[in-house]
């Protein structure tokens, strides 16, 4: 874990061979520590209210910032933060909206009710639903063969709902390893403190 | 990759080559007597759903870690060691 000691400004780039043993590209695990503990010294110096999910907010943002815009599943997560973020500005009812839909966990949206009015621009502040909204998801399994449990593996796997088959299948994988990368992390973050 | 992509349907072995790649990332790796059985409806679709537990395992643990890790800030002394590794690490 040498890449940590470097005292950057800005965080080191991503290596995708530096320690990944499965052969396909990772996110790093430095990468992974560097952007969830600076969101935990955020967290820290913030207010002490509902820090739980800030926190557990966090780790899936700064997993998605590690794992870069390559990824459908990082790509839906940032977004879905995103849009967190800028509705806290906005309307109130656009604000209950966001938070119903975020509400659902790390799950991209489906196509709720409520949903109102689709914004072409990524800078209007007051239209109800700021977050590009995802297509509708299919009635029935994409594709030939495809399987009907496929569609739980859509709701959990950020951006899932939109993906073809195939790459729902590769964006699980990676999404899995990431994961567990970050509970990897969080588990020897909480070990660390309390150990103190 | 993107060559798969280009084409209109993908065939079965990439199919089943995706499937056994995740398989072997569940902690529940079981090789049960040879893989030339994932190409069977019955196994892909327990395999998702191991995958859809797993999944679910992690967020879980996920939850839990950060509720952890509130407590754990919570009482976390402002000049322990632990906060001086994290500081100097995001300097």
């Amino acid at each position: 874990m040498d890449a940590k000691g470097a005292p950057l400004p800005t965080p080191p780039s991503p290596n995708p061979s530096s320690g990944s043993a499965s052969g396909a590209i990772d996110a790093p695990k430095p990468m992974l520590a560097f952007h969830f503990l600076r969101a935990l010294s955020r967290v820290h110096a913030g207010p002490a209210r509902r820090r739980t999910r800030t926190i557990s907010r966090a780790a899936y943002s700064s997993m998605a910032r590690a794992a870069g815009p390559r990824r459908a599943w990082s790509r839906a997560l940032l977004r879905q933060a995103q849009a967190r973020r800028s509705t806290t500005l906005a309307s109130r009812r656009a604000a209950v909206l966001v938070r119903r839909r975020v509400a659902a966990g790390p799950a991209p949206p489906l196509a709720l009710p409520r949903l109102t009015g689709r914004s072409s621009g990524s800078s209007g502040e007051t239209s109800a639903a700021r977050a590009p909204l995802l297509p509708p998801p299919p009635p029935a399994p994409r594709q030939a063969g495809e399987p009907a449990r496929s569609d739980a593996l859509r709701r959990l796997v950020p951006g899932g709902a939109g993906m073809e088959y195939c790459s729902l299948l590769e964006e699980t994988a990676d999404y899995v390893r990431c994961l567990r990368a970050q509970v990897q992390l969080m588990q020897g973050l909480a070990d660390l403190f309390s150990c103190q | 990759m993107s060559g798969r992509r280009s084409r209109g349907s993908v065939s079965e072995e990439e199919i089943n080559e995706l499937i056994s790649k995740l398989q072997s990332l569940l902690p529940t790796a079981r090789r049960r007597g040879g893989s030339s059985s994932s190409s069977s409806q019955a196994s892909t679709a327990k395999m998702l759903k191991e995958t859809c537990s797993y999944i679910k395992t992690l967020n879980r643990e996920v939850e839990d870690l950060s509720d952890r890790l509130t407590d754990l800030m919570a009482t976390m002394d402002q000049n322990s060691p632990a906060a001086e590794i994290i500081r100097s690490l995001l300097r």
